[in-house]
């Protein structure tokens, strides 16, 4: 034990925390109706890096290019109730791999679908909330638009905590049907109208385990069934079933020192195509005063290639793919986001770097030539009032 | 919106509940079950009141563990980790050193009664788990008056807002705990006291959701070859702590204000006001020449003296 804490606002921390765990401040904590109204508008880019000439048929080439414009409102509703609109729009434009070749040296080279691809997007999301004494319950809808696909997705969810409210559990459910009908433009497509249905199933337990430390676990199922292929590129025909598992870990460590919150958190992706991937994030919440919070994050990667995944496929076996999301790579993230308050209102900017490399993966296999770098920016503002 | 005041007493001194709302029904439900919290605590962790939880683990000092529930276990885990941000001088058992000191005679005691008190004084003589707490010492004493009125009063307000009342002021002789602000949408005003004088109010303090607590009493003290001690006992020493004679903090909770308070009072006068002020909570403090002092201004500016 040292000397008497000089920093009293340090103390001020590490009081206020030890006596929220106590139960006249439970009900404070538990999952709660807004007191607010909220309003938000946020614009998003997301750019991926040209893919370099060395790498494809035709030398340099633009790839995808993502411009985002979200809106979201949620509101209170009587006591127990809550009412949450979202609704993005996004534009898409440029180039994506249509398939993999290989060069006269024998070099696997990239043919690019040519900038011709141009898509919007709108997804409208209605969910509602019910807040009970220990937890809350919620039903979301979503439908989603595009040209060439169509999306109707329905999902359940509930917690609940424990009586001393230092656990609580959540599970959920859902299920979406997707409509797929490529539009016929430059490139062939390998289907003119199709469907698939998922389900899905989550699970997860968060602890408080001590004054400034928290810990959760979760774990998903998920059953895709229908046309899973791409209907976009050349060389991809894939089983129209996926199982896939994810197992996830979280840590949540506040400091007093610095006023920061380091949040650590681990997924482990598993599916019966082969593809098993290992995911690690770790984040440093430093608020700056009362009202600002800067938010450094470092993502790492990596995945193991599907069973069927070649950069020079094999037509005639059942399945093939030379799509890079299905090859084995490791991928970092660095990114910031800032987060500042002025009154009601609420300024978020964010950006991130994403690069992957076949190297940089724990799992061998064949490097995909179409492996993607990007940039994604997004400013937000949100409003709230009573 | 009505008006319903309540007035019980309890812990050890008179305690109000004022509410303000529509319906005289719910406000009377919201009394009574604020009421019955007030007490229950009270009978829970009394140390005068034989079947309290406080007193089982007294008596059985020096000879067993006894069981506790969660609450007294989150309790006991508040009261460490403020005996830890106080190195040890916020301390629940220091309690038997207020058998040397008599406060109204003005005595000094001897000093060897002091140091036998001494040898029963120690937080970390008590071992506690989740489950069970021991004080391994006979004669050492447990009490919980040092947090248990404001953490009352935060569960009072607690249940108050539990029972959909929207403006509510909770008032634990001194420790004051507010839901919302007044029904007309001003803040809850509270005066605090003027040290020359009775009906003259030193500053105020604003409570909208938030608390106020005080510590200190500038009426008790023992001055001692020209020096004022106030009534606050500093556990290693035995002595009362030479400093502020009165701090009051407002913030969320009444119970992290009344620790913020103790803890002040606990130091040397400018060391206190140094502390307090870089503290993020509004607060009021008064000196024995009869000077106040308020977060307002940097360094605790002066705006009364004598």
């Amino acid at each position: 034990m040292g000397p008497f804490k000089k920093d009293s606002n340090g103390t001020l921390l590490a009081l206020t925390s030890s006596a929220l765990l106590l139960p006249a401040y439970q009900a404070a904590r538990a999952e709660a109706p807004p007191e607010y109204t909220e309003l938000g508008l946020r614009y998003s880019n997301y750019e991926e890096d040209d893919t370099a000439g060395s790498k494809t048929f035709g030398g340099s080439s633009e790839r995808m290019e993502v411009d985002a414009a979200q809106f979201h409102l949620l509101a209170p509703v009587a006591d127990n109730w809550s009412v949450a609109l979202d609704v993005a729009w996004e534009d898409m434009s440029g180039a994506s791999p249509w398939f993999v070749g290989q060069s006269a040296e024998g070099d696997d080279k990239i043919v690019m679908s040519g900038a011709s691809i141009e898509d919007t997007r709108t997804e409208v999301s209605v969910t509602t909330r019910y807040y009970y004494e220990r937890g809350g319950a919620g039903f979301n809808y979503t439908r989603s638009d595009e040209d060439d696909y169509e999306s109707d997705a329905i999902s359940v969810d509930g917690s609940f905590d424990s009586s001393d409210g230092q656990t609580t559990y959540s599970a959920a459910l859902s299920a979406s049907a997707d409509d797929i009908h490529p539009t016929q433009g430059f490139i062939p497509t390998n289907t003119v109208e199709d469907e698939k249905d998922i389900r899905s199933a989550w699970i997860g337990v968060s602890r408080i385990i001590s004054k400034r430390a928290m810990l959760r676990f979760g774990l998903s199922y998920t059953y895709r069934d229908g046309f899973l292929t791409d209907p976009y590129k050349l060389l991809d025909q894939r089983p129209d079933r996926r199982n896939e598992w994810v197992l996830q870990g979280g840590y949540r460590q506040f400091l007093v020192g610095p006023n920061a919150a380091l949040h650590v958190d681990y997924r482990y992706f598993d599916d019966d195509w082969g593809v098993d991937a290992h995911t690690v994030d770790f984040a440093w919440h430093q608020n700056i005063g009362e009202r600002t919070a800067l938010i450094p994050f470092l993502r790492y990667h990596t995945q193991d290639k599907a069973d069927f995944f070649a950069n020079s496929v094999d037509i005639s076996e059942r399945y093939y793919a030379d799509d890079y999301r299905l090859s084995a790579y490791g991928a970092i993230s660095l990114g910031l986001r800032l987060r500042h308050d002025i009154g009601n209102w609420r300024l978020n900017l964010a950006a991130e770097r994403y690069k992957s490399d076949n190297g940089w993966g724990i799992y061998g296999g064949e490097e995909a030539p179409a492996l993607v770098n990007f940039w994604r920016t997004s400013i937000g503002l949100d409003y709230r009032f009573r | 919106m009505q008006s319903f005041e309540h007035s019980f007493s309890a812990m050890g001194g008179p305690c109000k509940i004022h509410i303000e709302c529509q319906q005289e029904r719910t406000a009377l439900a919201a009394l009574s079950a604020a009421e019955a919290e007030v007490r229950r605590l009270e009978s829970k962790y009394s140390r005068y009141l034989s079947n309290s939880i406080t007193s089982s683990i007294n008596s059985s000092a020096g000879i067993a563990p006894v069981a506790i529930d969660e609450e007294t276990a989150g309790l006991l885990n508040y009261a460490d980790t403020v005996w830890q941000e106080s190195a040890g001088l916020f301390d629940l058992t220091s309690g038997v050193l207020r058998h040397a000191w008599d406060f109204r005679s003005g005595l000094i005691p001897e000093a060897r009664l002091i140091e036998s008190l001494l040898a029963k004084v120690g937080w970390q003589r008590l071992q506690w788990t989740q489950s069970s707490a021991f004080l391994t010492e006979p004669g050492m004493e447990l009490d919980f008056g040092g947090c248990v009125k404001e953490y009352a009063a935060d569960s009072a307000a607690s249940i108050l807002r539990s029972n959909t009342i929207e403006h509510a002021l909770v008032n634990l002789a001194g420790d004051l705990a507010s839901v919302g602000g007044q029904g007309s949408g001003q803040p809850w005003t509270i005066g605090v006291r003027h040290p020359q004088s009775r009906n003259q109010a030193a500053a105020s303090l604003e409570l909208v959701d938030q608390a106020l607590a005080s510590s200190g009493d500038y009426e008790r003290f023992i001055e001692f070859e020209g020096k004022r001690y106030g009534h606050i006992l500093n556990p290693l020493t035995g002595w009362p702590v030479q400093g502020l004679a009165a701090v009051s903090v407002t913030g969320p909770q009444c119970l992290v204000a009344g620790s913020a308070a103790t803890l002040a009072m606990l130091k040397p006068e400018n060391e206190a006001l140094k502390w307090l002020h870089t503290l993020g909570l509004p607060w009021v403090a008064v000196n024995y020449r009869g000077q106040a002092f308020s977060a307002d201004g940097p360094g605790g500016s002066q705006f009364e003296s004598e």
